[in-house]
């Protein structure tokens, strides 16, 4: 592995290009979690009531802002790098400079985190406007923190992903099979605790389920000691998740 | 002259397939080297381990003192790379790709910025600097690219077919602006699928085709060498060839018949065209020899895919 600095450059590339169509993509990545906002919660939160002494929203928003984190980091790292990769070439051009090719994925990762970062912010942000507010500015920072976290766990799942994808139709399997059933089986939308034991166990191996849990906790400032074991999952998959994307992308890139 | 790149029985396979099949060179130097060959010769792979995008299945490659190998930034440092495909970066516009390649380079701001406005000038692209890539034309898109590989002040420029899919002009230009960093002390290492552009750049060329070097040396040399100075073209159907060499073998150094068409190589032809305008032979033309002939001599006139 032979990350440097530069990573920082390649993140800033991404940015630069980024100002062209940050509009369009605020539009684009608020739509979705937006629309389970107003039929989930209010449509459905009109009969669930209340949930654990708070309106429905309560529960749903710190779901729906991890979701939209996750869609926007792993899409980036899927649709954004692979155009880079196979039909601009422009990584071909970026390992010819000093930047290697770990720097390459590094930054690119970084970037789709900071672009999950950006649209988990605009939905907290509606979701203030919304009334429904997390508990506290800690709680406010915390999230921050969380959305980092996430999107860089998800750009790196894509990432591995995207090592081996060899046209767009391949990220469909993806995207239908990993991330639409995590946003079911990962407690976004209602608890899981009515779940059958073996649907339980299942939504253990999702990551997403853990970090919801965390998110779900930071947001109302209900802490408790499983938060440990959920947070060790994330980090734990993170790492080894960036590891295994740098390099499967470097052997894919590097021939 | 200092050797700046030395390989020595240099391979590179893909899998099975051999691309680069051990093979040995030097490269002096501020000279200009031609890898020729024809598709898949193993031209681009062969700089691509040079410019140390690409490990080496084996042998050794030492460029300026140093082994070449996907690591070594301070090799890359040193390299500009005129690549083969555009590889412009499409969401950004012309002063953005050379400033991001710039950073990338780690060339402090105030001094890219002079940098990238003396190269728009050097390419001739000042007054596309706002532009975005798709607006420019595939010449501009050419010349944008050699400004790229320009940003670092390259010991080395690596220049894998510049010239292809350019309009004359355009391809002038290109060669024009090689030259000039050639005359600025520059190693240059060209590969070309085009004779006339080694011909016009190259000190020294190697042939190669089927991942190895047919021919080593420069380009004038091998010409004389290999076809001698001029080439007589005949053409003329198969049913008179007996006749036809039975007349002027003797006064031709080589012949050689390929479809419709007969060549005659010489040192010096008067005495072969003044048979040949004996004979009144109508569709006859006489040439100077040009390293395509060399290169179609070595690697066969029959098509390679």
């Amino acid at each position: 592995m032979n990350f440097s600095y530069r990573i920082a450059y390649v993140f800033f590339r991404n940015l630069m290009s980024y100002k062209r169509f940050v509009l369009t993509t605020f539009l684009a990545s608020l739509i979705q979690p937006l629309f389970y906002l107003i039929t989930f919660g209010i449509g459905m939160g009109a009969y669930i009531g209340y949930f654990g002494g708070k309106p429905y929203l309560y529960f749903l928003v710190p779901g729906v802002l991890i979701t939209s984190v996750m869609m926007t980091a792993s899409f980036e790292c899927m649709y954004g790098t692979f155009v880079k990769m196979v039909h601009e070439r422009l990584y071909d051009s970026l390992i010819a400079t000093p930047v290697s090719a770990e720097d390459a994925v590094a930054g690119d990762i970084a970037f789709a985190a900071f672009r999950g970062l950006v649209s988990g912010s605009l939905m907290m942000i509606v979701a203030i406007f919304m009334g429904i507010l997390p508990v506290s500015l800690v709680s406010v920072l915390l999230l921050v923190l969380l959305m980092i976290i996430v999107g860089i766990l998800f750009a790196s799942l894509a990432m591995i992903v995207t090592s081996f994808a060899p046209n767009f139709d391949f990220f469909n399997y993806y995207s239908e099979l990993v991330i639409t059933p995590m946003l079911f089986f990962s407690g976004v939308f209602f608890p899981l605790d009515k779940f059958p034991h073996w649907m339980k166990t299942l939504s253990l191996f999702m990551p997403l389920t853990h970090a919801v849990a965390i998110s779900r906790a930071i947001f109302t400032g209900v802490y408790t000691r499983g938060l440990i074991f959920n947070f060790l999952v994330i980090f734990i998959l993170e790492v080894i998740a960036f590891l295994i994307g740098v390099r499967l992308m470097k052997k894919r890139l590097i021939k | 002259m200092k050797t700046i790149i030395t390989a020595q029985k240099l391979c590179k396979n893909y899998g099975k397939f051999t691309a680069v099949d051990h093979i040995s060179f030097a490269i002096e130097e501020g000279e200009c080297f031609g890898f020729l060959g024809p598709n898949g010769a193993g031209k681009t792979s062969t700089v691509r381990m040079i410019h140390c995008v690409s490990p080496l299945t084996s042998g050794t490659l030492m460029v300026n003192g140093m082994p070449a190998h996907i690591d070594n930034r301070a090799i890359k440092k040193m390299t500009g790379v005129i690549p083969q495909e555009i590889t412009l970066d499409n969401d950004l516009t012309v002063r953005e790709n050379l400033q991001v390649f710039a950073h990338f380079f780690d060339i402090p701001r105030a001094e890219a910025n002079k940098r990238i406005a003396e190269l728009l000038k050097f390419v001739e692209l000042e007054s596309k600097r706002d532009s975005k890539i798709d607006q420019l034309s595939t010449g501009m898109k050419r010349r944008l690219l050699i400004a790229r590989a320009l940003l670092n002040h390259p010991q080395i420029i690596i220049a894998d077919e510049p010239t292809t899919g350019l309009d004359p002009q355009a391809r002038h230009l290109v060669w024009q602006r090689l030259r000039q960093l050639k005359n600025q002390g520059v190693t240059l290492i060209l590969t070309t699928q085009y004779m006339e552009e080694a011909q016009q750049l190259c000190d020294h060329i190697v042939i190669m085709h089927q991942g190895r070097i047919l021919k080593a040396g420069v380009p004038a040399q091998l010409i004389e060498d290999e076809i001698g100075r001029e080439v007589t073209e005949i053409r003329v159907s198969i049913d008179q060839d007996e006749k036809l060499l039975a007349t002027l073998t003797p006064l031709a150094c080589g012949h050689e018949r390929v479809g419709d068409t007969m060549y005659f190589y010489c040192r010096d032809g008067h005495a072969l065209m003044k048979k040949v305008v004996e004979l009144d032979l109508p569709n006859t033309v006489h040439r100077p020899a040009s390293l395509e002939d060399v290169f179609l001599k070595l690697t066969g006139r029959g098509l390679i895919e």
